[in-house]
């Protein structure tokens, strides 16, 4: 059965979903149709380059952007028509976001935020202290919020996104820029919100690891389209095949490795660059060994030299270079 | 129904809490706020004192406390939703059950009560310092404050909703309302009636602002003795009264028409897609 | 010290002051402030003078508020330049790249200041214009300003000479800044409510008790006004002579007081790890 049909418990549904915005240059679409369903208890992820459409999706669905056309609706709520039922419902965090008043105390901010959803103080102090335990925050509460470092800030950021017993929580690029030890117990605290209190979360990210490590499915987005949707694992054997990996050098431009799309059998590649060591790691997803061969001999006629080669399990990058032709960089790259 | 389980009145005493506790949680807060309206309204009384009417130096140390309040609605009340957004705090206003209303008018009672005792200190000092001649009416001049207040800080929430379409640009408009407003509202001089300088015209217009009438009805109620009974006084407290209502229905449409606009845009956050 | 430096600060500076909205619109909304100042300074001595009993008005006396006002919040506009460039720089994180590039600094809060002090004199000059008429009209009296293009440079020149003191004074308050964690926003507003007082700005300074009357006597900014109001109102060219040297001299004091403090701060900011710290 596919994954997506099953309609008990769907938390989250989206049919249609479009949404432009006018700029000086023009119109510019950021979802384009989208069709999604996620369900109670969920870790979804919606992963995609800079600019593919995630925060759009997640601003609508909390309701703070409404959709051109389509339909959306969150706990069988419609975001155009019924945004209250819904802010009583949900609650939202951003990595990008640093919000607090700066001359109140992180406990102060947090227990602000409890009001704003009518919780009694003895209950909101409660969880404000089950949720900081989890996040290692606890020792921090007394701290004036302009008093505390980018990570124990998100910290905060991530306990208010759950004061509320929120029974959807949309989380936009939760660990972005915080350092690893930070980001892995970011992201156990999301997996624990999940699984015991059937929360549902919906995690829109380009941190490919990130989806890996807590999401039970995740939807690949770029240019405002989900290209495709199911769980990371069964994304990643649809591959039937493994990606082909080249460290070589000197480092090329990112237009150089275009030819590379053109060659039989390629269905896309990317590439890092390995500062430490000047190399390039070029990522090709191809069929077969042919295309294998002819990729090494097409870089060699770039004029680089291939360092290493190997055969490696595809990853979710790859399963986006397989179904766009580029990686998150190249697209980048082409939209900025 | 307990009044503390009231989600509007949770809403509006936490943001009562956040705005007072910032300012009282930092004494140096009080210090520094009594500053610049101290130092003006001193410099203002020296003029009184040393170019004639000396016995109404009171005018200007009641403009220093009230201009402590003026400099209060601009700076934190009409630019703070701005201020809000860019930090991100908006959104989260926005996408909580919580009111909008609720929320400014415990950003209003908050910032009286933060900005009370740098008020009281300038009034404190220019008292101990300059012994202006007063003739109180206090219930009238009670009244009058107390309603002065209310008109003002409604006029901040309805300049909050305004200010929602500026950018970064809303400290400039703050800088540049703040001597403008206070000048045509008279907080250094009677700017309407018998001393005013200015020609009836600009009298009329300048009491269309809560400011102008309150700081009018405030010097006949503390320097002149009038009371409750003056028609000028009466008046004055009954148009201050419908232009707090005014602004506050105002300031409710106008930050709903913002709210929905913003959804349609997508201006609500500063970050795009 | 590195002209180049200060050319390219002198550019930040005025794009900071003008390019947030279209320049017409910029430039009003700065001159309203000012001019707004200056209309309630003298209308609170009309309001006190012409009420007087006997009434006491006397049109240079507004002439004496007129320009004290104006010069006044033309100090007040570009002494704090230096304290927002730092304050605004923390948090931007461009005061930081700043001061790590060789001998860049000073360069860039004399940059900051001068374009300040650039948009400030236009602003201060539209001011004085627009307040004469408007209070010529109000008042229906004539203001007793002397305008001619002697008066004019040398009311220009002692706004020039004025920048000694009032870069002094910036480095002073951002030798705090530069420490500061907090309230640094705060301590330029404190200061000049106090300048107000203590520069002759409004009434003379003779008014003042002892000694805060000596102290506020011999202040640059006050000799600055002095010499102001001799080129425009009295037209005493040795009396101008006399403030505007004294003025500099002043100016120098300041300016050598306000260095010293900006590297003594300079150090203990190192010391204590806060040159990149963003403020709350």
């Amino acid at each position: 059965m596919d994954m997506n049909d099953i309609d008990a418990a769907v938390t989250v549904r989206v049919n249609g979903l479009r949404r432009q915005f006018d700029s000086k240059e023009g119109k510019v679409i950021a979802l384009d149709g989208v069709d999604m369903q996620v369900r109670k208890g969920e870790v979804f992820g919606v992963l995609g380059p800079n600019g593919a459409g995630k925060t759009t999706m997640i601003r609508i669905l909390s309701t703070l952007l409404l959709p051109s056309s389509g339909k959306a609706e969150v706990m069988g709520f419609d975001v155009g028509k019924e945004p209250e039922k819904i802010r009583a419902v949900i609650n939202m965090a951003s990595g990008a976001e640093r919000a607090g008043y700066d001359f109140i105390t992180a406990r102060g901010n947090l227990w602000f935020f409890s009001q704003l959803y009518g919780i009694p103080s003895e209950e909101a102090h409660k969880r404000i202290n089950e949720l900081s335990k989890m996040l290692g925050l606890q020792n921090y509460l007394d701290r004036k919020f302009y008093a505390l470092s980018t990570g124990y800030k998100q910290r905060v950021t991530l306990v208010r996104a759950f004061i509320n017993d929120p029974k959807v929580v949309f989380l936009d690029e939760p660990t972005i820029g915080l350092d690893v030890m930070t980001a892995l117990s970011i992201r156990e605290y999301i997996l624990k919100q999940a699984k015991d209190h059937g929360r549902t979360i919906l995690l829109a990210t380009h941190n490919m690891a990130e989806v890996d490590a807590i999401c039970n499915r995740v939807a690949i987005i770029d240019k405002g389209k989900i290209l495709a949707c199911d769980t990371p694992a069964a994304l990643k054997r649809t591959l039937g095949a493994s990606s082909l990996v080249l460290d070589v050098s000197p480092v090329p431009t990112l237009g150089a490795l275009e030819p590379l799309g053109k060659l039989d059998g390629v269905k896309g590649y990317t590439s890092s660059i390995d500062e430490e060591r000047g190399l390039s790691r070029i990522q090709v997803v191809v069929e077969g060994d042919a295309a294998g061969q002819s990729v090494v001999e097409a870089i060699r006629k770039m004029g680089m030299t291939v360092m290493s080669n190997w055969r490696q399990q595809a990853t979710l990058e790859e399963v986006f270079v397989a179904l766009v032709g580029r990686g998150f960089r190249e697209r980048e790259h082409e939209t900025s | 129904m307990k009044l503390h389980s009231n989600p509007w009145l949770r809403t509006a005493y936490a943001r009562l809490w956040v705005r007072a506790k910032s300012i009282y949680g930092e004494p140096l807060w009080v210090a520094i706020n009594i500053g610049f309206p101290f130092f003006t309204s001193f410099s203002f009384t020296m003029v009184y004192r040393a170019y004639g009417l000396g016995s109404y130096a009171g005018f200007a140390i009641l403009g220093g406390v009230m201009i402590s309040f003026w400099g209060n609605v601009l700076w934190s009340m009409a630019s703070q939703f701005n201020w809000d957004k860019q930090v991100g705090l908006f959104e989260i206003y926005i996408s909580s059950p919580a009111s909008i209303s609720a929320i400014l008018v415990g950003m209003s009672l908050g910032g009286i009560l933060g900005t009370a005792p740098s008020a009281a200190l300038v009034a404190l000092l220019g008292w101990a310092i300059f012994h202006p001649a007063v003739n109180p009416v206090w219930p009238a001049v009670i009244s009058v404050f107390a309603l002065t207040l209310a008109s003002l800080y409604a006029m901040g929430m309805a300049l909050s909703s305004l200010y929602l379409a500026y950018g970064r640009e809303a400290d400039s408009v703050n800088e540049a309302l703040h001597e403008p407003v206070s000048l045509i509202s008279g907080v250094y001089f009677p700017s309407t009636g018998g001393f005013s300088p200015f020609p009836l015209a600009v009298q009329a217009g300048a009491s269309l602002i809560p400011l102008t009438l309150g700081m009018d009805a405030l010097r006949r109620t503390l320097f002149f003795g009038q009371g409750f009974g003056e028609p000028t006084i009466d008046l004055e407290l009954v148009a201050l009264a419908i232009m707090g209502i005014v602004l506050l229905f105002a300031s409710s449409k106008a930050l709903k028409f913002l709210e929905d606009k913003g959804r349609r845009t997508g201006t609500i956050a500063v970050r795009q897609r | 010290m590195s002209l180049r430096a200060i050319a390219a600060s002198i550019r930040v500076g005025w794009a900071r002051e003008f390019n947030w909205t279209n320049p017409l619109a910029g430039f009003t909304l700065r001159t309203v402030g000012p001019l707004a100042s200056v209309i309630a300074a003298s209308a609170v001595y009309y309001v006190a003078s012409v009420h007087n009993i006997p009434p006491s008005f006397d049109p240079s006396m507004l002439a004496y508020i007129i320009i004290g006002a104006a010069l006044y919040t033309h100090v007040a506009a570009y002494s704090w330049v230096p304290t927002l460039a730092i304050a605004e720089g923390k948090w931007t994180y461009v005061f930081p790249q700043v001061y790590i590039a060789p001998h860049s600094s000073l360069p860039y809060l004399i940059g900051r200041t001068l374009a300040s002090f650039a948009s400030s004199t236009m602003t201060v000059i539209v001011s004085l214009i627009l307040s004469f008429y408007a209070l010529s009209s109000i008042i229906g009296t004539g203001i007793p300003f002397i305008v001619t293009p002697v008066s004019v440079s040398l009311l220009i020149l002692a706004m020039v000479v004025n920048i000694f003191a009032a870069f002094g004074l910036g480095l002073l308050l951002s030798a705090y800044a530069l420490f500061a964690t907090k309230f640094e926003w705060a301590l330029p507003t404190y200061v000049a409510g106090l300048l107000m007082i203590f520069s002759e700005a409004l009434f003379p300074v003779s008014l003042l008790p002892h000694p805060v009357s000596d102290i506020a006597n011999v202040l640059p900014f006050t000799e600055f006004m002095r010499a102001s109001r001799y080129a425009m109102i009295y037209g005493d060219i040795p009396s101008y002579s006399l403030y505007l040297g004294l003025s500099v001299l002043g100016g120098l004091i300041f300016l050598g007081l306000g260095y010293a403090a900006f590297k003594y701060a300079e150090n203990r900011a190192r010391r204590l790890g806060v040159i990149d710290k963003k403020t709350a």
